[in-house]
C-alpha cells in the first residue's frame, strides 16, 4: 500500500511540475510579444491622439505664420535694440533668466548682451540660445583699475561703461552694413540686468524720434524720479539728488532713436565722468532738454523700476568649502 | 520524515505558480508603461512649442490689431519643427483671439500657483516681473493672496491688466500678536495665513471626486522661476521635489536621491534632519492629495525656523513617496532671489514725490 502510494505521489508530482514549467515557459514567451489588451489602452491612446492633434495644429500654425510673413511690402515695426551689460556673479543666471522672460513678450526686440569678461562664458551663451530671443552676444572686459573690488560700495566706480560702449560700437557697425543706411528705424535702450520692466514701456519707447524719457521707480533715494512735463515739453527734472545735472536721469529712464546713434558716431559713455553724470555724458552731445519726448502719459506713470537684488548669503557655503565639502561645482547656478 | 516531504511538496507546488503570476502581471503592465512614456514625450513637445508659438502669436496679432504686417521677422527655429511634418493629413484652421497667455489646453493639468504678497515699495515691480514669467506658462491659475484687510486697488488693477487666469484673495496677519505663555516667538511666520487661505479656497472650490487634474505650487513673489520648472512639476503624482538655489546659506540645497531614484535625505547644512529640509519653492503637490487630506495646513504657531514646510508635508506624504524632478535633482530651475529694500532717504518726512503716482 505504502509503495503504491509513493509511486502515485511521485508521478503526480512530476506531472504537476511539468505542467507548471510549461505554463511558465509559455508566459515568458508571451512577454516578448505585443499584448492584445485593447481595453487597457483606451484612455491613454485617446490622450495620445489628442495630444498629437494639438501638436500638429500648433505646427501648422507655425508653418502658416511663416508662409504669410514672406510677401510683406508694408514697413516693419521699429526694432528695439536693448543693450545689457552683465557680469558673472551668483545671481547672474537668475537675473538674465527673468529678464529674458520679459523680453520674450516684446515683438521686434533685439537683445545685445555684453559680458564684462575677457571671453564669452558658456553660462550666458547657453542661456541666450535657449531663450528664444533674437540676440547678439558680445564681451568686453573692464580695465582692472576701473573695476569695483570686493567690498567696494556700488557707487564708487561707474559700472557697465565699457560694455555699453562696446554694444554701441557693434550696433553702429552692424547697422551701417544694412540697407537703408542712416535712415533706419530703430530704438536703442540700455537695460540693466537687475531692473524690472513692464511690457508697456517697450511700446512707449518704440515711437522715439530723437530721445524719449519717462519716470523710473525706486531710484535716487526716492519712490520714483521723473521729468516734469508742461505743455508736452520737459521743463525740469524731479529728482532728490543733484538736480543740476544736465540730464539727472537713470539709465533706464530714456531711449535713443537708432538714427541719432548712427548720426553721432562719437557719442558714447564717459567712464571718467563724475558720479551720476554717466547718462549726461552720453546725452549731452545728442539732444537738448526741450527736444526730449515725454512718454508714459506725460511722465506720470511708472513703467520701469530700478530694483536691485540682494547678494545671497554664502556663509555656510564658504565654511563647507574651507573643509573641502563645497557644493558640486558642476551644477550651474 | 513525511512532514519534511510535505513541506517540500508545498514549496514545489507554490513556487512555479507564484513565478507564473508575477510574470503574467509584468507582461500586462509593460505595454501600458510604454504608452505612458510616449504620452509624456508628446506632452513635452507640446509644452515647448507653445512657448515659441506664443511669441509668434503676439507678433502676428500685434500687427493684426494695428493693420500692419511684419517683413521677415525672426523665423529662427520654426524650421526644425516643420521639417518633419510632411505627413500631416488634416489641416485644422484655428483662429486665435489675441490672448497673452497661451491658449488653454484641455489635456494639460492646471498649475495652481499660490503667492502671498504684502504692500511695500517693490511690490508692484515684483508682481509685474512674476506675471511676465507666468504669461508664458500654459494652463496656469494664479492665486494671489494679499496680507491686508482689504484687496488693494494696486493689485486688483495689475491682475486685471495682465490677462492671466487668477483668483484674488486677502487675509490680514494679526501683527504683534502675543500668545499667553508662548514667549519664544509669538509671531506667525510671514505668508502662512495667506497660504492656508488659498488651500482652503482650493478645497472649497474643487470637488475631490472631479477629474480636474491640478498641481499646487507655492511661489513667493521675489523668487526667480525658469519656464522649465513648470513643465517638470506638471507630472507630479503626489509630491515632487527639486533643488533650490541660494537657500540655507549655500549655492543650492537639494534632496539626496539614490540610484533607484528615491529621495533618502537632504543635502543641506542647516538642520538636515528636519522631516522635509526643503524650501517653499522646492516642491509641488498634486491637487488630489490636497483634497483628500482636508486637514493638512501649514502650522501657524510654535513652528521653529525652517520647519514650516515640514509642518504641511508631513501630513501629506512620506519621504519614500517623493518624486525627484530636474534630472534627478541635479539641475537648478528655481532661484531664491531676494530684492533689496530700496533706500528712500530723499523722500524725507513729508514725502518728496507725489503720492498719487503708483509705483
Amino acid at each position: 500500500m505504502a509503495a503504491r502510494m509513493k509511486l502515485k505521489l511521485k508521478t503526480v508530482f512530476v506531472l504537476y511540475f511539468m505542467v507548471s514549467l510549461m505554463g511558465l515557459v509559455y508566459a515568458l514567451m508571451q512577454l516578448g510579444q505585443r499584448c492584445d489588451c485593447t481595453e487597457h489602452d483606451m484612455p491613454k491612446d485617446r490622450t495620445i491622439s489628442r495630444l498629437r492633434g494639438e501638436l500638429h495644429r500648433f505646427q501648422e500654425q507655425i508653418r502658416k505664420s511663416d508662409v504669410t510673413k514672406q510677401p510683406q511690402k508694408l514697413p516693419a515695426k521699429p526694432t528695439i535694440f536693448v543693450i545689457t551689460p552683465t557680469y558673472a556673479r551668483l545671481v547672474q543666471k537668475a537675473e538674465l533668466t527673468r529678464l529674458s522672460q520679459t523680453f520674450l513678450h516684446v515683438p521686434q526686440l533685439h537683445w545685445i548682451v555684453v559680458e564684462d569678461s575677457p571671453h564669452k562664458t558658456p553660462l550666458v551663451s547657453d542661456l541666450l540660445v535657449k531663450s528664444g530671443l533674437a540676440y547678439t552676444h558680445l564681451h568686453m572686459p573692464t580695465a582692472k583699475d576701473r573695476k569695483l573690488q570686493e567690498g567696494d560700495p556700488s557707487w564708487l566706480k561707474p559700472r557697465g561703461v565699457e560694455q555699453r560702449n562696446e554694444g554701441l560700437r557693434w550696433l553702429r557697425e552692424d547697422r551701417r552694413a544694412q540697407p537703408g543706411g542712416d535712415n533706419q528705424q530703430g530704438v536703442v535702450y540700455f537695460a540693466d540686468d537687475d531692473n524690472t520692466y513692464s511690457l508697456q514701456i517697450f511700446e512707449e519707447m518704440r515711437s522715439t524720434q530723437r530721445v524719449s524719457v519717462w519716470p523710473v521707480g525706486l531710484v535716487g533715494g526716492m519712490k520714483y524720479e521723473r521729468p516734469v512735463v508742461e505743455e508736452g515739453k520737459v521743463v525740469r527734472f524731479h529728482t532728490g539728488w543733484r538736480p543740476s545735472r544736465p540730464f539727472p536721469m537713470d539709465m533706464a529712464g530714456f531711449a535713443v532713436s537708432l538714427k541719432l546713434v548712427l548720426a553721432n558716431p562719437e557719442a558714447c559713455f564717459d567712464g571718467d565722468a563724475p558720479m551720476g553724470f554717466l547718462e549726461s555724458s552720453f546725452l549731452q552731445g545728442l539732444v537738448t532738454m526741450d527736444e526730449l519726448e515725454p512718454k508714459a502719459d506725460n511722465c506720470s506713470k511708472v513703467l520701469v523700476w530700478h530694483t536691485r537684488t540682494e547678494k545671497p548669503k554664502m556663509k555656510r557655503e564658504e565654511a563647507l568649502q574651507a573643509q573641502g565639502l563645497g557644493s558640486d561645482r558642476a551644477v550651474e547656478v | 520524515m513525511p512532514k519534511r516531504r510535505d513541506i517540500l511538496a508545498i514549496v514545489l507546488i507554490v513556487l512555479p505558480w507564484t513565478l507564473l503570476i508575477t510574470v503574467w502581471h509584468q507582461s500586462a503592465i509593460a505595454p501600458l508603461l510604454a504608452i505612458r512614456k510616449a504620452c509624456h514625450h508628446l506632452v513635452k513637445e507640446i509644452f515647448i512649442i507653445p512657448e515659441r508659438l506664443a511669441v509668434r502669436h503676439h507678433r502676428l496679432s500685434d500687427d493684426g490689431v494695428e493693420g500692419k504686417r511684419e517683413a521677415g521677422g525672426q523665423a529662427q527655429d520654426s524650421k526644425e519643427y516643420c521639417a518633419s511634418d510632411k505627413d500631416i493629413v488634416e489641416v485644422v484652421r484655428t483662429e486665435y483671439v489675441y490672448t497673452r497667455p497661451p491658449p488653454w489646453s484641455d489635456v494639460l493639468p492646471t498649475i495652481h500657483i499660490i503667492t502671498p504678497t504684502y504692500s511695500r515699495p517693490v511690490q508692484k515691480a515684483e508682481l509685474t516681473r512674476l506675471a511676465n514669467t507666468f504669461l508664458h506658462v500654459p494652463n496656469l491659475h494664479w492665486i494671489l493672496v494679499e496680507d491686508s484687510q482689504r484687496r488693494t486697488p494696486l493689485v486688483t488693477r495689475l491682475l486685471r491688466e495682465m490677462g492671466l487666469n487668477y483668483t484674488h484673495l486677502n487675509v490680514e496677519t494679526p501683527r504683534n500678536y502675543k500668545l499667553r505663555g508662548d514667549t519664544r516667538d509669538p509671531r506667525i511666520p510671514r505668508g502662512t495665513m495667506q497660504r492656508n487661505l488659498a488651500l482652503r479656497w482650493l478645497r472649497e472650490t474643487f470637488n475631490a471626486n472631479s477629474s480636474q487634474a491640478g498641481i499646487v505650487y507655492f511661489a513667493d513673489d521675489d523668487n526667480t522661476y525658469s519656464l522649465e520648472l513648470f513643465e517638470e512639476m506638471r507630472s507630479t503624482r503626489k509630491v515632487s521635489v527639486w533643488p533650490v538655489a541660494f537657500v540655507g546659506g549655500l549655492r543650492y540645497e537639494s534632496p539626496k536621491v539614490n540610484a533607484a531614484g528615491k529621495v533618502y535625505g537632504w543635502k543641506t547644512v542647516f538642520d538636515p534632519h528636519r522631516p522635509f529640509a526643503i524650501d517653499m519653492a522646492g516642491f509641488a503637490i498634486n491637487l488630489r492629495l490636497i483634497l483628500f487630506k482636508p486637514q493638512a495646513y501649514f502650522k501657524l504657531r510654535g513652528v521653529k525656523g525652517g520647519y514650516q514646510e515640514s509642518s504641511l508635508l508631513r501630513e501629506l506624504v512620506t519621504l519614500n513617496d517623493l518624486e525627484p524632478k530636474a534630472a534627478n535633482c541635479t539641475k537648478i530651475l528655481v532661484w531664491h532671489t531676494r530684492t533689496e529694500k530700496p533706500v528712500l532717504v530723499n523722500e524725507g518726512k513729508k514725502g518728496f514725490t507725489d503720492p498719487n503716482v503708483e509705483i
